[in-house]
């Protein structure tokens, strides 16, 4: 009885062993498949990436803002979808920065794009502060916070151009 | 009339209960840089569940055993263990990105960072498995997963225009902007986030726990045929919404905050606000299914005793299974990786485990021993080798199409 219960344990600590050594596998995998772009052609091409990651972010503040500005969805709603932005527009500059151009032209590229990405964290942080300030927090023009959804909208519709030229110097249509 | 209201309630709760984070995060990231143009494959993921999902159930009442003890008995301990190891996995990371999901849903509604949530929301799984029934357990989740409903009605007050719409479900094709490799890669995503092994195993484990006889087979047969379809129209209606606001703006869904903004531009903070109930109730429900398949796989294959139909000091090593699981989704959450990662992720790698879970019941469903006269018809297995075909081809391209694409970024 107690060799059989022994040997049902050791088969049972094998299964596990087995099931941990898989899940590690399972989150080791993907840290395996982020591509290494050293080609000029490629460096452009992470360039193109990370400015189409920026702009969804941009157009997605936008949004937020007009719906914030229309009643139509709560402060906090609105304050985590800016925040979501704010990490993608980190994971775009992290992209930028990380990158080592091969040539002149990707590096002109880069340069451009990561003022442009500059650009719209700044905007992203002026809106959740302008968000923060329609909800009651104690903030003004003073502190540098935008007065008006009109001004931020403004601001926000050059960023996306800015973004966008970005984008077509880099080859993107 | 009491069958009627229990049918009902019975397709009710599949509805419900069909969406998770997965099809959640899955549909609006698939909606928006794809349009509706990967709809058909919701329609073959959605066949495919009904198909084995029926199966199982079939299996469990017929046997009065859930399908896992089967599978163990019928194939042996090395068969069976192939089919735990891929199935806890797999099962493991649907249960941390469900945890996630409930933290994330949180966050929508108070600010408040995610990982303060993680704990509370693991701890509120825990509690709810520990003290309520089964069948208040599931059906309180389902209704109020329901509520996801109001993405179809938020689809309705966008006024798409419907004929583009049907183009895309009719005439699908990739967009400019993407590559076909990153299209057969969500292809597959999807195709795991329709087919998550968890539910079938879920689906069996619970027709023991409901005692589910051989009399009770129609009704199985109801709840799965229209409660998952039914399920799966929410899911085109989650991508739906996305094609209609997000893809034109160009915004690729990262984040569970985006996937609501559509909801809201429709419907104003009242939509929205049932929206967020419904995926919190959509999550915690999963969560709930998932912690428990965690114990059903395991108690199941080394024979312990399980249920919740059974007091927790009757069934320690599977309650203690429940918390293990749940402690190593927070931990792993607690890491600090995005949620939505984790679930990108795991129902991608659900995709790799289907023939190993889905194999063993085709077998056992064909066994006339177990199964009697209640044994797979001609048209039965014809459907469940075609899709044997499509769940094998799914598995083996996934992970090279998740390398050459870099996780479909």
């Amino acid at each position: 009885m107690h060799l059989v219960m022994s040997q049902a344990a050791e088969r049972g600590a094998r299964v596990i062993a087995g099931a941990a050594l898989a899940l590690a596998g399972l989150v080791a995998v993907p840290s395996c498949t982020v591509p290494s772009r050293q080609e000029p052609g490629q460096a452009t091409a992470a360039v193109r990436d990370a400015v189409a990651q920026a702009t969804s972010a941009v157009e997605t503040t936008r949004l937020t803002l007009r719906l914030f500005d229309d009643d139509r969805i709560p402060s906090t709603v609105a304050d985590t979808a800016l925040l979501d932005q704010l990490r993608v527009l980190d994971e775009a500059s992290t992209a930028l920065t990380t990158l080592v151009p091969p040539d002149d032209a990707s590096a002109a590229h880069r340069a451009a794009s990561a003022d442009a990405v500059d650009g719209a964290v700044t905007s992203v942080v002026d809106a959740r502060a302008w968000v923060a300030r329609e909800a009651g927090g104690n903030l003004s023009a003073d502190g540098g916070v935008p007065t008006s959804y009109d001004e931020l909208a403004s601001d926000l519709t050059d960023v996306a151009d800015g973004l966008g030229q970005a984008y077509a110097e880099a080859g993107g249509q | 009339m009491k069958r009627i209201l229990g049918a009902a309630l019975g397709i009710l709760t599949a509805i419900g209960g069909f969406v998770d984070i997965g099809d959640l995060v899955t549909n609006a990231v698939v909606g928006s840089r794809f349009g509706l143009s990967l709809v058909w494959v919701v329609l073959l993921g959605v066949v495919g569940i009904c198909l084995f999902a029926n199966m199982s159930g079939r299996v469990a009442a017929v046997s009065g055993r859930a399908t896992f003890e089967v599978i163990r008995e019928r194939l042996g301990p090395r068969a069976a263990g192939a089919n735990l190891v891929a199935s806890f996995a797999i099962n493991l990371l649907t249960l941390t990105a469900e945890v996630g999901g409930i933290a994330l849903a949180l966050h929508l509604v108070s600010s408040v960072e995610p990982r303060l949530w993680i704990p509370v929301a693991a701890l509120a799984v825990w509690l709810v498995l520990w003290r309520t029934k089964f069948q208040i357990m599931e059906n309180v989740a389902g209704l109020l997963g329901l509520l996801l409903i109001g993405f179809a009605v938020a689809l309705f007050l966008l006024g798409p225009d419907w004929g583009e719409l049907v183009r895309q479900v009719t005439q699908p094709s990739v967009p400019q902007s993407e590559s076909p490799a990153v299209y057969w890669f969500y292809a597959i995503a999807l195709f795991g986030a329709a087919m998550t092994p968890y539910e079938v195993f879920f689906f069996s484990s619970g027709a023991v726990e409901e005692g589910w006889k051989a009399k009770d087979l129609a009704q199985n047969r109801v709840n799965v045929l229209v409660g998952f379809p039914l399920g799966g129209l929410l899911s085109v209606a989650i991508a739906a919404t996305a094609a209609v606001v997000l893809l034109p703006a160009g915004i690729e869904v990262s984040s569970l905050s985006q996937i609501v903004l559509p909801v809201a531009a429709a419907g104003g903070t009242l939509l929205l606000a049932a929206v967020i109930i419904g995926i919190f109730a959509a999550t915690f429900g999963a969560a709930l299914e998932t912690s428990l398949s965690s114990g059903y796989t395991l108690a199941q294959f080394f024979g312990w005793s399980w249920g919740k139909f059974r007091r927790p000091a009757r069934a320690a090593r599977f309650h203690l299974t429940l918390i293990v699981s749940l402690v190593v989704a927070v931990a792993v959450l607690m890491t600090s990786v995005d949620p939505i990662a984790v679930t990108e992720m795991s129902v991608v790698f659900s995709a790799v485990a289907l023939p190993l879970t889905y194999v063993p019941i085709l077998v056992v469903a064909n066994d006339p021993e177990y199964m009697g006269r209640h044994v797979n018809g001609r048209v039965m297995n014809a459907l469940g080798g075609v899709y044997l075909v499509v769940i094998v081809v799914a598995a083996l391209a996934a992970i090279p199409l998740m390398i050459a694409t870099g996780a479909g970024s």
